[in-house]
């Protein structure tokens, strides 16, 4: 009956993780920009106006006319030595905020960028409340010799009753394989590994 | 044919109605036979839908130009091969073709529903027949394909140029089809939750149709994308445009449910989970099909533009009332059988994905709503396109990925520390690895190169699973071929989803070198003339013409070499000085280690009555990389106007294409019955106490 200690994991340090992670990912994101050629940038640019006449088209992926020259005039700035950003607001100037591809992260148009962070964030975080309460809603059960647990473990010994006649029987030739846990067989499996949940789950 | 047409659809129109009220008042007053003519009735509403398009199909056939429908999308030139795509080239027509499918599959499904669901069947059969009753009445009055001109024209306008692409026999159906599909396992399931059946009895039905729906419309925007990539003209493929997200969230939100019915099925948990996941996807549908037919937002696929927008609006709101009403009316009888019981289990992990999943939905949607919110809230245009969604959602589904790796290797219930370091040792080996001789080779772009590791760290966490699942049948006497198969067959549920987790880091494999690595230049060339960029030259050798009357036509061959930049050293630090990526050369010599290696054809046409042009791009594709030369434009002093990219990885994007398929079609495959055990899952079932 002894089987391998089991991680004991609080949601504080999943959230540690994962917020690790994220800032991983953002230090990741910083590209420089000088390693580029202006016409590197140019394309890059074009990506990120939009074509005033197209439907929901960049600049660099329409072939209307006005998309060509917008093009023509992005290197033109460029070769200036315009920054992107000086580019992005010579356009917004004559065609109004609606040119960008994607909105400024200024003002009212954070919203775009911020609620996004929110969404993810809280999402993640319902996520893990929910696991949590889950958690506890089932200890809870236990503690008060709740049906669910003792369901299951009536169900796990059943489990490996059958699974003893299938084997026997040599109805499935592979149940004592540890791999492939997904298998029917897995709650045998699962349970072979962590025997007595009460003691685990603290 | 046109009065044969309308006939057709006023009867299903009647016998839709007919269905929806007959089995609900049967159901009631407990009638059996009037049930079962009401279940007969939406079998012949198949037949109605199918004169109806047989009607439309063969007034295309006829060149019937009395039908406005017929005379705006095709014309006696169109190749007769068109005429299917013709067939749903517009508003009209494409309703009567999701119609059509969806009377196929309510029929089917009817047919085929097992028998443990008779009792909720009645009210699964009512929502479908309402579902099909809206859509009979919208073609049969606010958008009939057979509407009649006074006068009959000569010739019709012909179909959209943009629709002519083999591409286009499969990718607008799939995807039509794909999004109503969502209806079969939302009408079970609510159809089970009316009739009080609060069991896991809908959980196999839903679940099979749910990969089907899920699998046809994923395959669908596979299409859609080789479709934009090889014809478009965008140089992308992918343009998080509005329709595209459309049809995005919906799977988005079917792949978390595929997951996590997996939960209910072998854990008896989840449940409200599920049912919630159906609805949002139900729902999101419906807004798929309002945002096509004449929505509030701005896109490139106007092809179904239409007036009906409010009354898809409408629409969706009363599924979205019904959906969610009915969820909390029955929320307290979903409850899970079991308790969760660790962080690290597979239960845990399927739930973060499918808020992952949600997150990148529910973000999206947020990027597809925010121009009209601006709008709205404060009377100013904003546009939100790839740039945005590229930034919001990359490190999401970047983050799915990486559960994709880790979530398959927990067992369910609770994780063991020493089990877990076991499966995670080799993929974070190889994880790193692949970062560390990326980065050792000299490789830029961070971001890009992380990403890589992760791909790396998932293909490992699944061929390590396969590796050990097969080396124990090996030993056990199978040969290694047959052990892999045995150990695919032993759950197909679990490895038909590794194959489509294979798919996918094929299509991310391609989305990370296409975003990241992407080269890119614009030039001019007359004949004779090459343009050099990285290591290709592309020489223009010939042009011709192939006008036909409804379009202005032209082609060009180019030859491609593949050069040493050695040769080229001037030029190319010429061109480095100006900012350039690529140069032209004027004389066609070529130098000491030029190759050819292939000639392309791209093409390019401008369709007059449409106003339009649409374009064949030249590609050569490997492994490697796609050169990709889009013809812009034959300009009026002869010379060809040319964006030449370089695609890295571009290949993977379609390859992935058919694993998607085969790993559907394996997680689809019926289980045989040994295997399943019956015994046991009766025994199982049998103290929940809700049968």
């Amino acid at each position: 009956m002894i089987g391998p200690r089991a991680i004991h994991t609080s949601p504080k340090t999943v959230i540690i993780t994962v917020l690790m992670l994220s800032f991983l990912l953002g230090l990741a994101g910083c590209v420089r920009e000088s390693d580029i050629t202006l016409e590197q940038r140019s394309h890059q640019l074009g990506g990120e106006l939009m074509c005033p006449v197209c439907d929901g088209q960049t600049i660099d992926g329409s072939n209307a006319q006005i998309a060509v020259d917008m093009r023509l005039k992005v290197r033109d700035l460029l070769d200036e030595g315009l920054t992107n950003a000086d580019v992005r607001d010579y356009f917004v100037l004559r065609y109004g905020q609606e040119i960008l591809a994607a909105p400024e992260r200024s003002g009212f148009n954070m919203l775009a960028w911020i609620i996004p962070v929110l969404i993810v964030t809280g999402g993640i975080g319902i996520a893990l409340l929910s696991i949590k309460n889950m958690r506890k809603s089932g200890l809870k059960a236990q503690a008060s010799g709740g049906l669910s647990i003792a369901v299951e473990q009536e169900q796990e010994d059943l489990t490996h009753y059958l699974t003893q006649v299938d084997r026997d029987l040599g109805i499935s030739s592979f149940t004592n394989l540890r791999v492939d846990s997904d298998n029917e067989s897995d709650e045998l499996d699962d349970s072979r590994e962590t025997k007595t949940p009460e003691k685990t789950i603290s | 044919m046109a009065d044969m047409g309308v006939m057709a659809l006023l009867l299903g129109l009647a016998l839709s109605a007919y269905c929806a009220i007959g089995v609900i008042i049967g159901e009631k007053i407990g009638r059996a036979e009037l049930v079962v003519s009401a279940r007969r009735a939406l079998y012949m509403t198949t037949v109605a839908a199918a004169v109806a398009s047989g009607a439309l199909i063969n007034a295309f056939v006829q060149n019937d130009f009395s039908i406005a429908y017929v005379a705006d999308h095709s014309n006696t030139l169109m190749d007769r091969a068109f005429v299917w795509v013709a067939f749903y080239a517009g508003n009209e027509g494409s309703l009567l073709y999701i119609l059509l499918t969806l009377c196929v599959i309510s029929a089917i499904s009817v047919w085929f529903a097992p028998k443990r669901l008779a009792r909720s069947m009645p009210w699964t059969i009512a929502i479908l027949a309402i579902i099909q009753l809206f859509y009979f009445g919208v073609l049969a009055f606010a958008a009939s394909p057979f509407e009649l001109l006074e006068t009959v024209p000569g010739d019709g306008r012909g179909i959209n140029p943009l629709l002519t692409h083999p591409g286009m026999f499969s990718h607008p159906p799939l995807l039509m089809g794909g999004l109503i599909a969502i209806t079969i396992p939302f009408a079970f399931v609510s159809g089970a939750l009316i009739a009080g059946n609060y069991g896991d009895d809908w959980v196999d039905v839903a679940r099979v149709s749910a990969i089907i729906g899920w699998g046809v419309l994923g395959t669908g925007m596979l299409l859609g994308a080789w479709w934009a990539y090889t014809i478009l003209g965008w140089g992308g493929y992918w343009a998080w445009d509005p329709i595209e997200n459309v049809a995005l969230m919906p799977w988005l939100v079917m792949t978390a449910f595929l997951h996590s019915i997996m939960v209910q099925k072998r854990r008896g948990m989840f449940r409200m989970w599920n049912v919630a996941l159906l609805n949002i996807a139900f729902v999101l549908a419906q807004l798929g099909m309002f945002i096509n037919r004449g929505g509030p937002v701005v896109s490139v696929h106007s092809f179904a533009a239409s007036t009906l927008g409010a009354i898809f609006l409408s629409f969706m709101l009363a599924s979205l009332v019904f959906a969610f009403a009915l969820f909390l009316w029955r929320m307290p009888q979903l409850k899970s059988d079991r308790a969760m019981e660790s962080f690290v289990s597979r239960e845990a992990s399927f739930l973060i994905n499918n808020f992952l999943f949600l997150a990148v939905m529910v973000v999206t949607l947020w990027g597809v709503l925010f121009p009209l919110f601006s709008d709205l809230a404060r009377d100013v245009s904003v546009s939100v396109s790839a740039p945005y969604f590229d930034r919001v959602n990359g490190p999401v589904l970047l983050g799915i990925v990486v559960m994709m790796g880790v979530g398959p290797l927990l067992p369910w219930r609770k994780a063991s520390a020493r089990s877990m370091k076991q499966w995670l040792v080799w993929p974070t080996v190889f994880g790193l690895v692949t970062i560390g001789v990326l980065i050792a080779l000299g490789v830029q772009r961070p971001v890009a190169i992380f990403a890589f590791g992760v791909v790396a760290f998932v293909a490992t966490s699944i061929g390590e699973e396969w590796w050990r699942g097969t080396i124990a049948r090996h030993r056990s006497g199978d040969n290694w071929a047959l052990a892999w198969w045995r150990l695919v067959n032993g759950n197909r549920p679990r490895h038909g989803g590794y194959i489509v987790h294979i798919s996918i880091l094929m299509l991310g494999l391609g989305i990370i070198g296409t975003n990241f690595y992407q080269q890119r230049t614009d030039g001019a060339l007359a004949l004779g003339e090459s343009l050099v960029l990285d290591n290709y030259r592309i020489e223009y050798v010939d042009n011709g013409d192939s006008s036909r009357p409804d379009r202005i036509a032209q082609w060009a061959e180019m030859s491609v070499y593949e050069i040493d930049p050695k040769d080229y050293k001037q030029e190319i630090s010429f061109a480095k000085a100006q900012g350039s990526s690529g140069f032209i050369l004027k004389d066609n010599t070529l130098r000491p280690n030029d190759e050819l290696i292939d000639t392309i054809k791209p093409w390019h046409g401008f369709y007059i009555d449409f106003n339009m042009a649409s374009v064949r791009s030249g590609i050569r594709s490997t492994v490697v990389e796609d050169l990709y030369v889009i013809p812009r434009d034959f300009l009026a002093d002869g010379r060809v106007s040319l964006a030449v990219s370089i695609n890295p990885l571009a290949w993977w994007l379609w390859a992935s294409g058919p694993f998607f398929i085969l790993g559907t079609m394996v997680a689809l495959w019926p289980q045989p019955a040994v295997e399943k055990r019956p015994t046991r899952k009766r025994l199982k079932r049998e103290p929940e106490g809700d049968i």
